[in-house]
């Protein structure tokens, strides 16, 4: 039992931190922002980091590094409200990995490693909500591979990316497949999302796919359940940076001639604020611990780890917007923008009433805890 | 970063465990996993049980007779020893005084008090709190005045849990009124036989006799009584409230009494959704979050106790723990509660009691209301469990306190 890092990992934080707080600024961010949701040159500043490959093993041209560089790392892009989706960059590169043949990967892992190739994942469809399985997308096989019919929704740049995994049906078997942006029958719209980013619907008609495996149920969770850790992580940067900026704005604003972080009522909130931060990175740490553990136990960690993030994120977001007062609710500032990233990732990959519900029906009757 | 123990751990709370199931008297164990009542003898006679092995004292170090645990053994010996159903250790005398008569105590004071602490026979009480004095304990009034070599003590200390029962009391006592309220206390031992001393009963919400007032009516205790140097007593007791810093939290129980909530709430028909409806689901669903709360206190007091480990990096959130674990009591406290609902409202204080079964003879009209007895206790426990967010500094000052790390 050790929670400490590596000394690889608190120089590979510290390096992640120096690109965000130098490389990443507001003032860039909010120009992304304005001119799409996503930089396709900050995203090649990941890569030549490295990060694009953590996943990626190091025989296709990655990191070959595990979930807690990869937390490491999400919780420094999230003090910065990094855009650019490297969750999906993880998921693809564990998912392939993982799942796919030995040509696929060497087709694949180099580029997404070098952050030539932009893979994400495409699994959200109207009627499902959050249930990976109840999904309408289908593929059947054709001459030199399979045809993909699909609506796919809130794809993580999905008019940017160069390819999708895809859920789609083989009859009544689930598939993950590999969609390439450009194919013939894939069609776009991107749109802005609410923290900031890009997203897009994606329909895909008769669209030319590749087969990664036929377990594509078990991939697809695996994937999600890679993007919860990640999201996780990155909600607790989010959230680290969140508390810091209202403490500073609390020690600063003065009201009735004394600074208002001398109110108690106040610094209650703060406390509060403290606790949601200090379970969620207990329950981040919980997750990325779990990511490699047998499905069964790593499906229901990190519903619970999910479960607690998401309270802590809206607790924390609304408070801290609270606490600013007036400014707190415009857009020049920018704890509103952290605001409205941790409204984002609340319902990514999941939101807490659905967790909820997966940990209520996942729960036996011993205490479920660690003895 | 790892979730899972050391070999070298793991091999230590299978000793723990395979001890314990063997010691622990099975009377005692049903009485912890029911909440029934415990009696003096009860918790008595598991601290004797501890004593003789040498674990009373489980946080002691080699050199004063302890097992010299290191923070991590510690967490596996109170876990292993509540899930089992053990009483936990009553703390002013092992766990509280003990930390202080090493620290600051002349080696003759060690060798007088220290042994009878050890092996469980003599009973300490804490006399910290004083009536009007809350959280705020610097605003100690009991006079302890120096003719000699005695210190004449005069005045009223209160809250004494299980004070009805004390031999000794370590009291916090004020020899100056000068300076700052924290400068002129001074640490006391105090025989509880003495006279002058007398114990009266609060009962509290639930009916139930666990604190007590102590007054001091002109109690002469002999000056060697006196721990480390006068009017330093302040620095003691600080000293004895950051010694524990993890088990605030009570997380062990916590995990005991998730697993016996689950209990209760499948015997009333609220945990399985298929047979209890949409009443089951919800209360299903409100298990779910606590459980979800019990690992989130888990991991922090494991954060914790891996920071003391390596010592890499300090974790500044005894308050957050104390916040957290006891607003987790008395949710699950509560939650049992509901789960019985109006069969939780019989007040019938001998269905409390180890082995009480009613008049079996009248059928409906002899036992407990509704036939089940493990709801007689659970409307007290929530009643008893309120005190947890006002004791050890409230919760409010605690949220001071995490406040101050934050904002400065």
């Amino acid at each position: 039992m050790d929670f400490d890092f590596s000394d690889d990992q608190e120089q590979l934080r510290d390096a992640v931190r120096k690109y965000v707080d130098k490389g990443y600024t507001f003032e860039r961010r909010r120009a992304a922002e304005k001119a799409g949701g996503f930089d396709r040159a900050a995203y090649a500043e990941l890569a030549e980091l490295g990060l694009t490959g953590l996943y990626v093993p190091e025989d296709n041209g990655g990191m070959g590094l595990g979930p807690i560089d990869g937390m490491v790392v999400m919780e420094e892009l999230g003090r910065g409200m990094v855009l650019e989706p490297l969750p999906h960059a993880l998921i693809a590169g564990a998912v392939l990995a993982g799942y796919a043949d030995a040509a696929t990967r060497a087709a694949w892992l180099p580029g997404i490693a070098s952050g030539e190739k932009l893979v994400v994942l495409a699994y959200q469809e109207r009627g499902s909500r959050y249930a990976l399985d109840a999904i309408a997308g289908k593929a059947h096989q054709a001459p030199g591979g399979y045809v993909l019919n699909a609506t796919k929704s809130i794809v993580a740049a999905g008019d940017k990316a160069d390819a999708y995994l895809v859920s789609a049906k083989v009859n009544s078997v689930m598939g993950l497949f590999v969609v390439e942006r450009e194919s013939a029958g894939v069609s776009t719209r991107g749109y802005n999302t609410q923290g900031g980013g890009r997203a897009a619907e994606i329909v895909f008609k008769n669209a030319p796919a590749q087969l990664i495996t036929t377990q594509g149920q078990a991939a697809l969770e695996h994937a999600v359940d890679i993007g919860i850790a990640a999201t996780c992580a990155e909600a607790v940067g989010v959230m680290d940076k969140t508390l810091d900026i209202t403490a500073d704005y609390l020690n600063t604003r003065k009201q009735f001639g004394v600074a208002i972080s001398s109110f108690q009522a106040l610094r209650h909130r703060v406390a509060d604020m403290k606790m949601q931060l200090e379970l969620a990175r207990s329950m981040s740490y919980y997750a990325s611990l779990k990511l490699n553990a047998p499905a069964t136990e790593r499906r229901a960690a990190l519903a619970r780890a999910k479960y607690q993030l998401g309270n802590s994120m809206r607790f924390i977001g609304q408070q801290a917007v609270q606490l600013h007062g007036g400014i707190g609710v415009t857009d020049e500032y920018i704890v509103s923008h952290y605001f409205r990233k941790l409204t984002e990732l609340e319902m990514t990959f999941g939101d807490t009433l659905h967790h909820l519900g997966e940990v209520s029906a996942r729960m036996q009757d011993t205490a479920g805890v660690f003895a | 970063m790892d979730l899972a123990f050391t070999p070298e751990e793991q091999t230590f709370r299978e000793e723990v465990r395979a001890w314990v199931h063997a010691h622990l008297p099975a009377d005692i164990a049903h009485k912890v996993h029911n909440a029934l009542e415990l009696t003096r003898e009860d918790h008595q006679r598991w601290a004797q049980i501890l004593g003789a092995k040498g674990w009373l004292g489980f946080g002691w170090p080699k050199e004063f007779g302890g097992p010299g645990w290191t923070a991590i053994q510690k967490h596996l010996f109170e876990e292993e020893c509540a899930l089992a159903g053990a009483p936990r250790v009553i703390p002013f005398g092992p766990v509280m005084v003990a930390p202080v008569i090493m620290a600051f105590g002349t080696p003759e004071q060690q060798q007088r008090f220290l042994p009878g602490i050890a092996s469980g026979k003599v009973w300490w009480s804490q006399g910290y709190s004083e009536p009007g004095s809350g959280s705020d304990l610097a605003s100690v009034k009991t006079r302890a005045e120096r003719q000699g070599n005695t210190y004449i003590v005069n005045g009223q200390k209160t809250w004494t849990t299980l004070g009805q029962y004390g031999e000794w009391i370590f009291c916090l006592v004020r020899t100056s009124t000068e300076g700052k309220p924290q400068t002129g206390i001074s640490f006391l031992l105090i025989d509880m036989k003495s006279p002058g001393v007398t114990v009266r009963p609060i009962i509290m919400l639930d009916g139930g006799h666990e604190v007590n007032e102590v007054f001091f009516d002109n109690v002469e205790v002999p000056a060697e009584n006196l721990i480390g140097e006068e009017n330093k007593g302040w620095t003691y007791a600080k000293h004895l409230l950051s010694h524990e810093r993890t088990n605030i939290a009570d997380v062990n129980r916590a995990k005991r009494e998730l697993e016996r909530l689950k209990r209760i709430a499948k015997r009333e028909g609220v945990w399985d959704p298929a047979t209890g409806g949409a009443a089951a689901s919800r209360f299903r669903d409100e298990i779910a979050k606590l459980e979800v709360d019990v690992i989130a206190l888990e991991m922090l007091v494991l954060r914790v106790l891996s920071a003391e480990k390596s010592g890499k990096n300090s974790l500044d959130i005894a308050g957050l723990l104390k916040i957290r674990g006891s607003e987790i009591q008395q949710r699950y406290s509560e939650l049992m509660m509901l789960a019985a609902g109006p069969f939780a409202l019989p007040l019938i204080r001998e269905a409390m009691e180890a082995g009480w079964q009613g008049d079996a003879a009248a059928g409906a009209l002899g036992g407990f209301p509704g036939g089940e007895v493990g709801n007689a206790p659970l409307a007290s426990t929530y009643f008893n469990l309120r005190k947890t967010t006002i004791y050890g500094g409230s919760n409010e000052v605690q949220r001071n306190i995490v406040s101050q790390v934050v904002l400065g």
